[in-house]
């Protein structure tokens, strides 16, 4: 099969004949060819190999070849790095930003944090945020500017259910209101894509 | 004010770095990546306190017990007296500043049974626990970063320790993955918390960013390591398409029954051998007995949960269930998992004491990477436990260094190493592959002199002139001496204790009821 690679925005075709029954990550380990990468865990708990393939922003040790249309049908595949970072190196982005997004919405407590058993599922999904970039790839809204995108609001939403230090709420919800909402206003047009269960959308618009 | 640097972002060292600004110092923490992306998020079962909310009469004493049990009593007493002690003060404050705890119809955090341990005493976040500790400690530690308290180096991985004319631990030196800058960073102490030695056997369990340079630089720096010999088997494993991945113990604490097939009908044996813990005896324990019933992987094993409700197996054990669909293409509801042991967690490590301390003034290891808590054996749940523990208290103790010598500036030898080194042709995953090859070969659930002879002599014969970026050019090599250091120790304990079993030496044996230490002098292992 043909694997179609973009590298310093030129694609590079390579060929790959074996095991249709392995993931992008595993089919990039056994490229003969040193492409720059970022992985970690290798069962989708980490978030670091997201990238896009077949036009689709997903994780590439999630994304197995023979579930792949473009391989069944075509047999060929296309691997892309992230889109809206800052490219490091072949499909390696700088992520950065996002973290930084959320040091600016200052999303932490102040207080101990409060307890309450009909928020405990909700607050436990919203830590789940692997923090991969997925859902800005396809957020018409996220162009690095101020929209901090779902990744700070996904970890807001837990917080802010969680503090109880009025100033520091009241920053917290101004700051993602500024960051987020204003920018999305009511239009919320992103089919969300995240590669854990969640869909954030409803959750938001609690 | 104290400077104080912390190598590793994961749990162990966000806890290090929080703790060290709580008691008034400057924090550098330095990391390959983000939490998000550290190993910890991978912890699924839960952590382990005994906090008796189960009319189980359980208490800190027999956790300390069990612990000890556990790790065949040669963990170090002090150490686990104060880990378990120490336990349910840390669940109290890893809720406090939110971490998500699976909560019982009292509203008291809910506590699972796990291996090695008749009560329940394992704390858990759905199958997330990891992950949802990060969460939280993430945000803590955010906060410290705005307050200007700790100040994050994110994409930096370790070289080398810097000391001072007194021989006393003062910086590190550091290069950056993707512009291959080195740099130096001075304080007053270091805490290392790079997790386990993962790459010496492989695509394992763990995560890949765990390769064990730390480790081995800081072996040939004259820092002790000791029960290298010590790897723990994770009994439930599954073979995947991507790598092997574990299916947690609280399968197993929420009712899951091994079994093999015997005459037609499934037998589940460890009832048959052990009528009281059952399937919840030490890791150690139930890997050797699935070694034993598949007659050594001939035969296959299964892990069932086709008895359990949906709520447990969807819900409390979601993980498990998404493993099994995702990359088996298997309903655990209906079809029971093929199951083998694999390597999941190192025992041995940096030898720290009960404060953390190495055998380096002014240097501390905590998580995975020391060892002290877990002896031959740990049990499930105390790996979480340890890693925040270890944080705490080496920060604790950190924070009351002052070297006193000068700082011997290494970063020119750095410098000079670098643009001296020279790649050669040789594959880089190709001379990983053996060296974990090796390593699996001779390492294994069951080991005996002739192969650990044997893989010595291969490991003596490893071309390790790779063609690769300065840091795994050094790393080839680096983990070459750790993969030795670890097979001397073996042959050295000629006995069967927790995770090491010899069949050349099938009996536990008094005269080994301690570490076996490793020590680097003038370029040879010395093991006592």
């Amino acid at each position: 099969m043909k694997v179609k690679i973009k590298i310093d925005d030129n694609y590079q075709i390579f060929d790959y004949e074996g095991d249709l029954n392995i993931s992008v990550i595993t089919l990039l380990e056994k490229l003969d060819w040193p492409i720059e990468y970022s992985c970690s865990c290798l069962q989708g708990i980490c978030g670091a190999c997201a990238m896009v393939i077949n036009s689709e922003p997903k994780l590439a040790c999630k994304t197995f070849l023979n579930e792949e249309k473009t391989v069944i049908e075509d047999n060929q595949i296309t691997i892309e790095p992230l889109s809206k970072f800052p490219l490091i190196k072949d499909l390696k982005v700088d992520r950065s930003i996002l973290f930084d997004a959320m040091t600016e919405c200052e999303l932490w407590l102040e207080n101990d944090s409060e307890y309450n058993p009909k928020d405990l599922d909700f607050e436990y999904e919203m830590s789940l945020c692997l923090m991969c970039g997925c859902c800005t790839e396809v957020c018409p809204n996220y162009k690095l500017g101020d929209f901090v995108g779902a990744p700070a609001t996904v970890s807001a939403s837990k917080l802010v259910n969680q503090e109880s230090d009025e100033e520091h709420l009241k920053n917290m919800k101004k700051n993602i209101k500024k960051g987020f909402f204003h920018i999305v206003l009511n239009q919320f047009p992103v089919k969300m894509s995240v590669p854990w269960k969640s869909q954030p959308k409803e959750q938001f618009q609690k | 004010m104290v400077d104080i640097i912390v190598v590793g972002a994961g749990i162990a060292g966000l806890t290090a770095s929080i703790k060290a600004c709580d008691k008034g110092a400057n924090v550098s923490l330095i990391s390959s990546d983000y939490s998000e992306r550290s190993q910890s998020v991978m912890a699924m079962g839960g952590i382990n306190a005994a906090l008796n909310t189960k009319g189980e009469n359980d208490s800190t004493d027999q956790h300390f017990t069990d612990t000890l049990n556990g790790g065949c009593k040669i963990n170090n007493e002090k150490a686990v007296e104060m880990l378990t002690s120490d336990a349910p003060q840390i669940i109290d404050w890893l809720e406090r500043i939110g971490t998500s705890f699976s909560r019982d119809e009292n509203g008291n955090v809910d506590m699972r049974n796990f291996g090695g341990q008749k009560k329940k005493r394992t704390v858990y976040a759905g199958s997330r626990t990891g992950k949802q500790i990060v969460s939280s400690l993430v945000s803590l530690c955010r906060k410290r970063e705005t307050e200007g308290k700790i100040k994050r180096f994110v994409g930096y991985r370790f070289l080398s320790l810097i000391f001072t004319d007194e021989n006393e631990c003062c910086g590190i030196n550091c290069i950056h993955e993707d512009t291959q800058e080195l740099r130096s960073f001075i304080g007053d102490a270091v805490i290392i918390a790079t997790g386990g030695y993962n790459s010496l056997f492989g695509k394992i369990l763990g995560s890949t960013q765990n390769d064990g340079f730390a480790t081995a630089k800081l072996f040939t720096q004259g820092v002790r390591l000791a029960n290298l010999e010590m790897v723990q088997y994770h009994p439930t494993t599954v073979k995947t398409p991507q790598k092997r991945m574990f299916i947690t113990e609280a399968a197993r604490g929420e009712g899951g029954k091994l079994f093999v097939m015997k005459d037609g009908k499934p037998w589940y044996f460890m009832k048959d051998f052990y009528p009281e813990l059952a399937d919840l005896m030490p890791r150690d324990v139930v890997s050797r007995s699935i070694f034993k019933v598949s007659d050594g992987g001939k035969k296959d094993v299964y892990l069932d949960l086709t008895h359990l409700d949906e709520y447990t197996v969807k819900v409390k054990l979601d993980e498990v269930y998404e493993i099994c669909e995702k990359y088996l293409n298997l309903n655990p509801l209906k079809t029971p998992i093929p199951i083998f042991p694999a390597v999941h967690y190192f025992m041995g490590g940096i030898q720290t004491d009960e404060n953390h301390k190495t055998n380096i003034k002014g240097l501390y290891a905590a998580g995975e990477c020391s060892c002290q808590y877990h002896g031959a054996n740990r049990l499930g749940g105390n790996s979480l436990l340890g890693t925040v523990h270890g944080g705490w208290i080496s920060a604790e103790n950190a924070v009351l260094e002052k070297p006193k010598g000068n700082v011997i500036n290494s970063i020119d030898e750095e410098l000079e190493s670098f643009k001296s080194y020279a790649p050669k042709d040789k594959s880089l995953q190709d001379t990983l592959s053996e060296i974990s090859q090796i390593m699996n070969d001779s390492l294994g659930i069951y080991r005996n002199e002739g192969d650990l002879m044997a893989a010595l002599d291969r490991l003596d014969n490893l071309d390790t002139n790779v063609n690769a970026k300065y840091y795994d050019y050094l790393k080839v090599k680096l983990l070459v001496i750790l993969s030795k250091a670890s097979i001397l120790s073996a042959l050295e304990r000629k006995e069967s204790r927790g995770a090491h079993q010899r069949t050349d030496y099938p009996e536990s044996d008094d005269r080994y009821k301690k570490s076996i230490c490793a020590m680097y002098d003038d370029e040879n292992i010395v093991i006592e």
